[in-house]
């Protein structure tokens, strides 16, 4: 028999007396038993000094371990014993009472978390009508005058010679026209186009567009910009690629993908094994959009860049069907409390 | 856009393999979605020779084919019309997967075993042409893999292609932005043509009536063309792109349209009609038919080539059926154009016809690349078809198109990009792009005829960018811009509405805002609606002009799947038709709708929701905005229950509704159940709300707490007691509430007791007793007066 052993048997042995202890006042003698001044544990760590040195630090330990075990099946065994006294009637398994606490729409909760990002980087918001003219949502924004876009296919018109938006970007073009730079803003909101309903698409969803002009603004910035805040949003090793692309209101232009956020970029089901996914598209303001809104595209320069919030928060939740967005089913709402 | 991968490899030499080739391409701009092996189908495929084709007994279509794969013959089942006995034929082993999922096996068809099968282009994956099967060449090795005898070891690559970029729909335009990203010299295929002696403007005129819609005209005349099948080599190139191979005279055309980006058209000169090509607009109600069997009613949109009396072809879209190049053709009239890019588009709208060569000339293709165009399906049909080229080429071109020249300031496109560019780095970039660079500061760029779409400096700065990478611009490091940026109240009032909502129970919902106008019909017909011109589905085909619009299908949808228990709200807009000032009114509201039952919890019993529990969102939202008294004004609302009804009011402006969801419109969603409602504009409550409170030191003395117990007529309202109670206790009332309603058996029908608790407080002094009762007593008074109190004992 070493010391070891003798303590794992009185452990064992405690641990089975303390378990059907039946009073406050056996659990207390049990105490002393063990643990008190003459207990046996305690004669054990006394006995300490008394051993070679190479045995002492393990026979410590195994007794401090079980005197802490001890202690904690005590106090268990207490608040067991206690619990069944007469002011022994809470049950902890019963929920707890009071209000229910609603949701707020999963999109608007990725919106805000999208804003707050840019928030953070100095941006504020703007806002601009849903019911735009051909002017701010087209012609301020460089579309030339036979763009598909501006079709009838691709664009929702209403009576009177205005449209819904496609894009919140005509909120640029209005705060260009009234305000003078620097000017540091993003523009979240709903847009629309004519579109069937489908798990895909849809008439309606939104977007945070966001744009900077200001003297020596230049595409490093943009790409700094957007590095930050898709580390933000995303997380810190998140990765980058820019793919020049084509917009009107923009050039040079770019779509942006981030590294794979499910497969980190080794190519999996959701980034369909490219290890990348599109997320934002952006650019260099093109000169035209600032000359048209009265600002001096010589002195100054301009950023922006705009994203999709269902695709953001479809990516997020790995949801496959944007119908669930504006069906509004209580029971889908309720997930994202 | 597809294009052959060994195809762009030959036109610039470079080695990248084509997954390298894809990614360099789509960090350029030029963006691949997609490679795919030529030769996916053409395992255990092999070249075989038919050596005799017997019918079989009792089968009309069926024929037995004795094939030669080497040293083995096989008997094969063969339905396709065209086998015949001498062809090259690629045959099918036991095991070979097809396209189509079609897999090889061991057949017994009427007694006959067939150990194989010889394919379709289809069944190759090769075309969608499933008419017969695909004869090879003769001279293809017998047995040798299909895939080596085809020279197949190539991929079809998908360009997903940007609209502001015509230069880069052709073979040359991709390989150009190759050479540019490799720093090689693109191979474009060298021209020798050898003409006849006898002139093509002896034979061919060529007249423009409108220029402006065909700036350019060459035509070439080719003859004694052999009609007959391309060989293999463009037949392949055509299959990669997508395009069917018919014969070689059209092949041509196609192949030198995929190579170099110009559509060309050629005509069966014989059947022209005559000498002279017209350009010239349709006329209204013009008839002509289409090479695809189509008969178009023309307009003046539509541009027509004719012979001078009726069109030949829809300019720049579709070649006419009368002047068709078919069996019997020997001699061609080339054409070779540059039509105006909008022309083409409203022509090919009007005819609601598209092709190859319209997607091009509406994007715009090169005015100056038309002598290489004509020149090279010239050459490759003197080649091919043995053709005589005449000398010359017919060219009408009133006003030459010429290059732009525009200067770049290499500082400004540092300036921009953020980089640190020398002027000599964007000139090699610029003039692997083919652009001509003069030095100097600025450079002079002069920029070819194929790039319409560069037209600026900046459009310069990206073409420097594309090439370079962008992942060779430095990200920043530091921030830029304003110092400060304010958060405005409105932006965090629509979070806060959120948070005081969702805190009080309310799950949020989230509308597009198109709605039915028959619901606003029902729902609001006094409100003007905003209608969509065109939309998809005719559920939605106005803006809402009422919450109630989006909120009465959400309600149905849910209660349908059984979600019967409900505690919703929406923050959106509402809009209408511009007023007759030419104003356009978007409105922020908010809607609060509750029904069904309040949650079911082992402590509490559910009732049903009812009008106090949206007014109670209501209430929660002027607490934390501290808005003043809401009031409630019975009214008549027309999507609302009569006698459960109310406008609401803030100091006199009305800002919204509350009440029960009329049953009439709660059946239109199929609801049976009790909804109730509340609809609040935000745009007057945003001046009145505010987030800083009012502080009061708290008190030094004592309350002296009373009960008052009333009995009333049940119509007098709880509020105008406790204000009458407030007004007759002055200000040693602190607090009146109401603390019990009751209503039954115990009373008196048509009355109600209603017990209110009053708090006394006095901020300078303890109150007396006798104080107390002196104001209590007045207060017993008032309501006995006021409202014909029973003061009950309590």
């Amino acid at each position: 028999m070493t010391l070891p052993d003798d303590i794992a048997r009185l452990e064992q042995e405690a641990k089975k007396r303390i378990g059907s202890a039946d009073s406050l006042d056996l659990l207390n003698e049990l105490r002393i038993e063990y643990l008190g001044r003459k207990g046996g544990i305690t004669a054990i760590l006394k006995g300490l000094g008394q051993l070679p040195p190479d045995e002492r630090k393990a026979v410590g330990a195994a007794a401090n371990r079980a005197r802490a075990a001890l202690e904690q099946w005590l106090a268990e065994a207490a608040g067991r014993l206690e619990g069944a006294g007469p002011r022994g009637t809470i049950d902890p398994t019963l929920p707890g009472t009071g209000q229910y606490v609603g949701a707020v729409h999963v999109i608007n909760q990725v919106m805000g978390d999208i804003c707050r990002t840019f928030y953070g980087m100095g941006f504020e918001t703007a806002q601009g009508p849903d019911v735009e003219t051909d002017y701010y949502n087209f012609e301020a924004l460089n579309f030339p005058p036979d763009h598909p876009a501006r079709d009838m296919q691709d664009t929702l018109f209403v009576e009177g010679g205005r449209l819904l938006r496609t894009h919140t970007t005509p909120v640029q073009a209005r705060v260009l026209e009234t305000r003078r730079p620097p000017i540091k803003c993003i523009t979240p909101g709903r847009t629309f186009r004519n579109e069937a309903i489908s798990t895909r698409s849809h008439v309606a969803f939104h977007q945070v567009d966001g744009f900077l002009v200001d003297e020596g603004v230049t595409l490093a910035d943009l790409k700094g910009a957007l590095v930050a805040f898709c580390r933000a949003f995303y997380g810190p090793d998140i990765k980058l690629k820019f793919r020049p692309s084509f917009f009107p209101f923009t050039e040079p232009s770019a779509e942006v993908d981030i590294s794979c956020i499910l497969c980190g970029g080794t190519g999996c089901q959701l980034c369909k094994f490219s290890g990348w996914l599109e997320i934002l598209g952006c650019g260099m303001i093109d000169p035209n959009v600032l000359t048209k809104a009265g600002i001096d595209s010589e002195k100054y320069t301009g950023y922006a860049f705009g994203m999709g919030v269902e695709r953001q928060a479809l990516l997020k939740y790995r949801i496959n069907d944007i119908r669930l967005f504006f069906n509004n089913d209580i029971r889908f709402l309720r997930q994202f409390r | 856009m597809e294009v052959s991968y060994q195809w762009l490899i030959e036109l610039t030499g470079v080695t990248w393999s084509v997954e390298e080739m894809a990614r360099r391409l789509t960090l350029c701009g030029t963006a691949c979605e997609g490679i795919t092996p030529f030769a996916r189908h053409m395992d255990r495929v092999v070249v075989g020779e038919v050596c005799a084709v017997a019918p079989i007994a009792g089968a009309d279509k069926l024929r037995r084919a004795t094939v030669a794969i080497g040293a083995e013959t096989l008997d094969l089942v063969c339905g396709a019309p065209n086998v015949a006995a001498g062809q090259k034929v690629p045959v099918a082993l036991l095991g070979a997967k097809l396209a189509g999922e079609v897999e090889v096996r061991r057949a017994t068809i009427r007694g006959v075993e067939s150990l194989g099968m010889i394919c379709s282009e289809r069944e190759l994956g090769l075309s969608d042409d499933h008419s017969g099967i695909m004869v090879l060449e003769p001279e293809m090795p017998v047995g040798a893999p299909l895939a080596e005898a085809l020279d197949a070891a190539d991929y079809r690559m998908t360009f997903e292609l940007t609209p502001n970029r015509p230069d880069s729909m052709s073979a040359i335009g991709i390989a150009r932005d190759i050479a540019a990203l490799a720093r090689v010299r693109l191979r474009r295929p060298a021209v020798r043509l050898r003409e006849t002696a006898e002139k093509a403007a002896d034979v061919i005129s060529v007249r423009l009536d409108d220029p402006a819609a065909c700036p350019r005209y060459a035509a070439r005349v080719i003859r004694n063309v052999t009609l007959g099948r391309s060989p293999w080599w463009i037949r392949r190139r055509l299959m990669m792109s997508g395009v069917r191979p018919i014969n070689n005279v059209v092949d041509v055309t196609n192949l030198v349209m995929l190579e170099c980006g110009h559509p060309l058209h050629a005509f069966d000169l014989d059947r022209f009609g005559s000498r002279e090509v017209v350009v010239r607009r349709a006329r209204e109600g013009e008839r002509f038919t289409t090479l695809d069997g189509k008969t178009h009613v023309c307009d003046p949109q539509v541009l027509l080539i004719t012979n001078g009396a009726v069109g030949v072809a829809a300019a720049g879209v579709m070649g006419g059926e009368n002047s068709e190049v078919a069996e019997t053709t020997r001699n061609i009239l080339l054409e070779a154009a540059y039509f105006d890019p909008p022309t083409i588009r409203k022509s090919r709208r009007a005819l609601a016809t598209q092709s190859e060569s319209s997607q091009r000339f509406e994007k715009g293709v090169d005015p100056n690349g038309i002598e290489y165009a004509i020149d090279r399906a010239a050459a490759l049909l003197a080649d091919l078809g043995g053709g005589e080229v005449l000398a010359g080429m017919v060219d009408a071109y009133p006003r030459r198109i010429d290059p732009k020249a525009i200067a770049l300031r290499p500082r400004r496109c540092n300036d921009v990009l953020g980089t640190d560019l020398t002027a000599a780095q964007m000139k090699e970039i610029l003039e692997g792009l083919e652009f001509a660079v003069e030095d100097g500061d600025p450079l002079r760029v002069t920029v070819p005829t194929f790039r319409p779409d560069v037209e600026r400096e900046i459009d310069l700065i990206e073409e420097v960018v594309r090439i370079l990478g962008f992942d060779r611009v430095e990200d920043a490091r530091s921030t830029i811009g304003p110092l400060f940026t304010p958060l405005h109240f409105e932006d965090t009032f629509k979070d806060q509405v959120r948070q005081v909502l969702t805190g009080a129970g309310f799950d949020e919902v989230l509308s597009h805002g198109l709605a039915d106008s028959r619901l606003a019909d029902l729902a609001a017909p006094e409100l003007p609606q905003l209608r969509l011109v065109s939309t998809a589905s005719a559920e939605l085909n106005i803006m809402r002009n009422s919450m109630i619009l989006s909120a009465v299908p959400i309600l149905g949808h849910n209660v349908a799947r059984r979600n019967v228990d409900l505690r919703i709200f929406e923050i959106g807009k509402v809009y209408f038709p511009p007023t007759p000032a030419g104003e356009w009114i978007e409105d922020e509201r908010i809607l609060l709708a509750v029904t069904g039952d309040t949650p079911h919890t082992w402590r509490e019993k559910p009732r049903p929701h009812d009008f106090y529990d949206v007014k109670a969102g209501l209430e929660r939202l002027a607490e934390h905005f501290h808005w003043p008294a809401l009031e409630f004004v019975p009214q008549a609302v027309s999507f609302l229950e009569p006698g459960a009804s109310f406008r609401l009011r803030v100091r006199e402006t009305e800002i919204g509704a509350i009440g029960q969801l009329s049953v009439k419109l709660a059946r239109q969603a199929d609801i049976k159940q009790a909804v109730w409602l509340a609809e609040v504009a935000t745009g007057p409550l945003l001046p009145l709300s505010s987030r800083v409170a009012a502080y009061e030191p708290l008190p030094i003395y004592p309350a002296a707490p009373r009960d008052l117990a009333l009995v009333v007529d049940e119509t007098v309202p709880a509020g105008d007691i406790v204000g009458a109670i407030r007004t007759a206790a002055g200000e040693l009332a602190e607090d009146v509430s109401i603390f019990d309603l009751y209503t039954g058996k115990q009373i008196e029908a048509g009355k109600k007791s209603i017990a209110v608790a009053i708090s006394y407080r006095s901020k300078e002094r303890s109150l007396s007793s006798e104080e107390v009762e002196a104001a209590q007593q007045k207060v017993v008074a008032a309501v006995k007066k006021l409202f014909n109190a029973e003061v009950r004992d309590k």
